[in-house]
């Protein structure tokens, strides 16, 4: 994926939550970010789905203008994959993802229904697919939120902390569906909280603090940190790891 | 299943004791219906009436509250305070005083003079407002990533109402919806101060040219239930069949 940000800002109501951020990436398959609860990564990442526009500045995204008249068409290109999964709880898993391919990119079930059972086979949901979303653990349903995502044969997949709800079981099932994203080659952008997650699948991280990105690089970044902020932020979380596992001991 | 129809029949038997106390204790003579049997044509007529009225009225009023509740989310200002004004003069005076005012001065004003469409359309406007509201209710409690799923998925908002809203609305409204119906039902009695040749108004007259006035009120309490119980218990079916938060 290619993203060019040129100095962007966003506000909810007085609070600036986004602050003059520019940022140019390319060739980048696997993009992290990471930082601290109202850092304003959420922020950016529905900015970059086009969902919701900026106060002021541009974001590019794989060369499309996010104000400019192909946004619509670009937001259908895109798979979102929400925090809470998200599914429609009166439809099933597999209605869940044909209501999608069917009303929005006029694609007729019998079309792609073979791709959509591969799918469900993939990520091991075959057995849950005619279950509805209350019936199933809330990792097979982030697992068929995924699929959702990837049915429509997106060209970007945006995760929005998709394992913050989720138990250390349930979070290590959906870590390794989307660690499949990864290796079959599909560009995605992840906002998470799993640092040793992001450690693993990125190529590029951003860590962000108060609506600007601090600290950027690949993988690298996480053994040599160049600002005290960062230091400070894996500190933290790495220490409360640490202690754990003493715990554990 | 043994346990709960036991139970079932134990509870309508205590609730039924509570009315054979009363009938030993207050009524004085012998029952008699035999005067009824003697109007049960023009009973039964009227009891026609009074289905067709709820049946019209409560179609209208279901229309009723789906305009009003267009008009409260529309972007007119103009039409939302129509539809706020409505609703705050409809929850604040009673029925029977909006009816005689209805049929007296409002029909009158335009020449209407049937009864059954005056009736009905007032009915259908008075529960119309109650049914907004229920509408409201029920599309206000879907929540709000519902909605923005939708969008990010890239549905219009027709269709985001049409597969996604309504499916789940449907849902909430049926168990207020079923008592505002039955309520529905029962008020129509009261256009029976309109004069209206409705169920309660030809089982009264009977009442007072016979002066058996217990039987006469059976008669009655059994004509609205026979309308009643059937819609209250086909909406609760229609529920446990929509309602896919009940499929374990």
């Amino acid at each position: 994926m290619e993203i060019k940000i040129e100095h962007l800002i966003k506000k909810y109501k007085e609070k600036t939550v986004l602050n003059d951020l520019s940022l140019t990436l390319k060739d980048v398959q696997v993009l992290s970010l990471i930082g601290a609860s109202g850092s304003g990564k959420s922020t950016l990442l529905r900015l970059l789905s086009g969902l919701e526009g900026a106060d002021a500045g541009d974001i590019y995204v794989n060369g499309i203008h996010m104000t400019g008249p192909d946004r619509a068409a670009y937001r259908k290109r895109i798979g979102f994959v929400f925090q809470d999964h998200n599914l429609f709880p009166h439809l099933s898993v597999r209605e869940n993802i044909y209501l999608v391919l069917e009303k929005v990119h006029g694609r007729s079930r019998i079309e792609s229904k073979p791709e959509v059972d591969a799918l469900l086979e993939q990520f091991g949901l075959t057995e849950h697919a005619d279950k509805l979303p209350h019936q199933i653990s809330g990792g097979q349903a982030q697992r068929a939120s995924i699929v959702r995502a990837l049915a429509i044969k997106p060209s970007l997949i945006m995760l929005d902390e998709p394992t913050s709800a989720l138990d250390p079981v349930l979070t290590y099932e959906v870590l390794k569906a989307i660690q499949k994203l990864a290796e079959e080659h599909i560009d995605f952008i992840i906002v998470t909280h799993e640092l040793g997650f992001a450690r693993t699948v990125s190529d590029y991280i951003l860590f962000m603090e108060e609506g600007q990105i601090v600290e950027q690089g690949d993988v690298s970044i996480f053994e040599s940190p160049q600002t005290l902020l960062f230091q400070q932020f894996l500190d933290k979380v790495l220490s409360f790891e640490s202690h754990e596992k003493s715990d554990k001991k | 299943m043994i346990r709960k129809k036991v139970m079932f029949l134990a509870a309508l038997g205590l609730y039924a004791l509570f009315f054979v106390f009363v009938w030993t204790q207050a009524l004085e003579r012998e029952t008699n219906f035999s005067v009824y049997l003697e109007y049960a044509k023009v009973i039964f007529k009227g009891w026609v009436t009074t289905l067709g009225i709820s049946a019209v009225s409560l179609l209208l009023a279901l229309l009723v509250g789906l305009i009003l509740y267009a008009m409260r989310i529309s972007g007119s200002l103009l039409l939302r305070y129509l539809a706020e004004i409505h609703k705050t003069v409809v929850f604040s005076t009673p029925l029977l005083v909006i009816a005689i005012v209805a049929y007296f001065y409002i029909g009158n004003a335009f020449r209407l003079d049937s009864k059954f469409w005056v009736g009905t359309v007032t009915l259908a406007l008075y529960t119309g407002a109650y049914i907004s509201d229920i509408y409201q209710a029920a599309v206000e409690s879907i929540h709000m990533n519902q909605w923005q799923t939708a969008e990010m998925f890239g549905f219009t908002k027709l269709q985001t109402y049409r597969y996604i809203i309504f499916p789940q609305v449907l849902t909430g409204i049926l168990p207020p919806l079923a008592g505002q119906l039955a309520m529905t039902i029962k008020s129509s009695a009261l256009l029976s101060y309109m004069g209206t040749d409705e169920y309660f108004n030809v089982t009264r007259t009977v009442m007072s040219i016979s002066f058996r006035y217990p039987e006469g009120f059976i008669i009655m309490a059994i004509g609205y239930w026979i309308i009643t119980m059937p819609l209250i218990s086909l909406v609760r079916r229609l529920e446990e069949k929509l309602n896919y938060r009940l499929q374990a």
